[in-house]
């Protein structure tokens, strides 16, 4: 089942725009190795969940995996042959905003090169370029 | 215990955005010094040198060239992506002197509770403890070799650098050997067409319909 918000203030949001880099949640912090996005972008919730499956089918029992996005925006589409006007579509899927920089996923319990298969496999499901970092001494 | 780096730094007369980016450009790093009630002195210190420095895990350095002190690094600022050291925080420090310094916690060998179905779960990964700034230890090596499932090892059992004192709660718990649960099964119908609900909808409605 893919992740959406309990509860929302407003079923439907403006589109916005991602400036600048993340400040907040980019560093690895339940793990020892995290995917970190390179660029910004949106996350489907779908997408999420198949970036979930992908790693825990790799590592199993072994590690565990923190999924640190949430998709808290909804996106709204009109529907194919609708003409001009009659207002805002309706909510379509669930999307994770996120900036340069910010940390997707960890795994912990898992040795390096394990972690690297793991994420390899994950970032084939992912729209946006991402690298693998470690958790920082300092 | 953490080896002393040296820093070879220069003193910095400017200030602000884009001289300290034209500093990092030209291989440097703004750094600050403060401490001990004496006055704040702005710094330089090559990149190669704090780049040595993290990648040592040292916390104190010995300053020399525009200023001879022995310092603390009591921050390090990084850009968005973890890969550059944006500034450097360095504060006057005595050998004796207790620092409040945060030290990684690494797990050593393999808990008996993983042969029992277990997952060995790293909790805390780092330790906030008082010590002397000449014996700051680089990490602390945790042996897990006796965690047997649903046990825990706290702070307060960890043994520490002598003359270290722990700040972190003596509760908390460092590592845990747990049971794996099941991962939820992928159905393969994800439904789209649930929506979450909608705050204060409901209310607002009801007063309508009593009007």
């Amino acid at each position: 089942m893919a992740m959406m918000p309990k509860r929302v203030k407003h079923r439907k949001s403006q589109r916005g725009r991602i400036k600048g880099n993340a400040t907040r949640g980019n560093t690895v912090v339940f793990g020892d190795f995290g995917l970190q996005a390179v660029e910004g972008g949106w996350i489907k919730a779908q997408t999420i969940e198949a970036g979930r499956i992908a790693a825990q089918q790799y590592v199993r029992g072994e590690g565990r995996l923190y999924i640190r996005m949430f998709p808290d925006k909804s996106v709204t589409s009109t529907p194919l042959e609708t003409r001009m006007g009659k207002g805002k579509g309706e909510p379509d899927y669930w999307a994770a905003v996120v900036k340069p920089g910010t940390v997707l996923y960890e795994l912990g319990g898992v040795t390096e090169q394990q972690a690297k298969i793991c994420f390899a496999r994950l970032a084939h499901k992912m729209p946006i370029r991402v690298r693998l970092v470690r958790r920082r001494a300092v | 215990m953490s080896n002393k780096e040296s820093f070879h730094v220069q003193l910095r007369d400017v200030k602000g955005t884009r001289k300290s980016r034209a500093l990092r450009a030209s291989g440097l790093v703004p750094a600050v010094l403060y401490g001990h009630g004496q006055e704040c002195v702005n710094l330089t210190v090559p990149v190669k040198e704090v780049d040595a420095m993290i990648r040592h895990g040292s916390r104190v350095v010995e300053l020399s060239g525009g200023i001879t002190e022995t310092a603390f690094v009591k921050e390090v600022q990084w850009n968005a992506f973890g890969t550059d050291v944006l500034h450097l925080d360095l504060t006057r420090v005595n050998a004796k002197e207790l620092v409040d310094v945060t030290v990684r916690v690494e797990l050593r060998g393999d808990a008996p509770g993983t042969h029992q179905g277990g997952m060995v779960n790293h909790v805390l990964h780092e330790l906030e403890m008082m010590c002397p700034a000449s014996d700051i230890p680089e990490k602390i090596d945790l042996d897990i070799n006796h965690l047997e499932l649903d046990q825990s090892i706290t702070a307060g059992e960890i043994d520490l650098p002598k003359g270290a004192t722990l700040v972190t709660d003596k509760s908390a718990v460092i590592v845990q050997c747990s049971e794996v649960h099941a991962q939820p099964e992928e159905t393969g119908v994800v439904d789209t067409s649930a929506e979450p609900e909608v705050i204060g909808r409901k209310e607002s409605a009801e007063e309508e319909g009593s009007e």
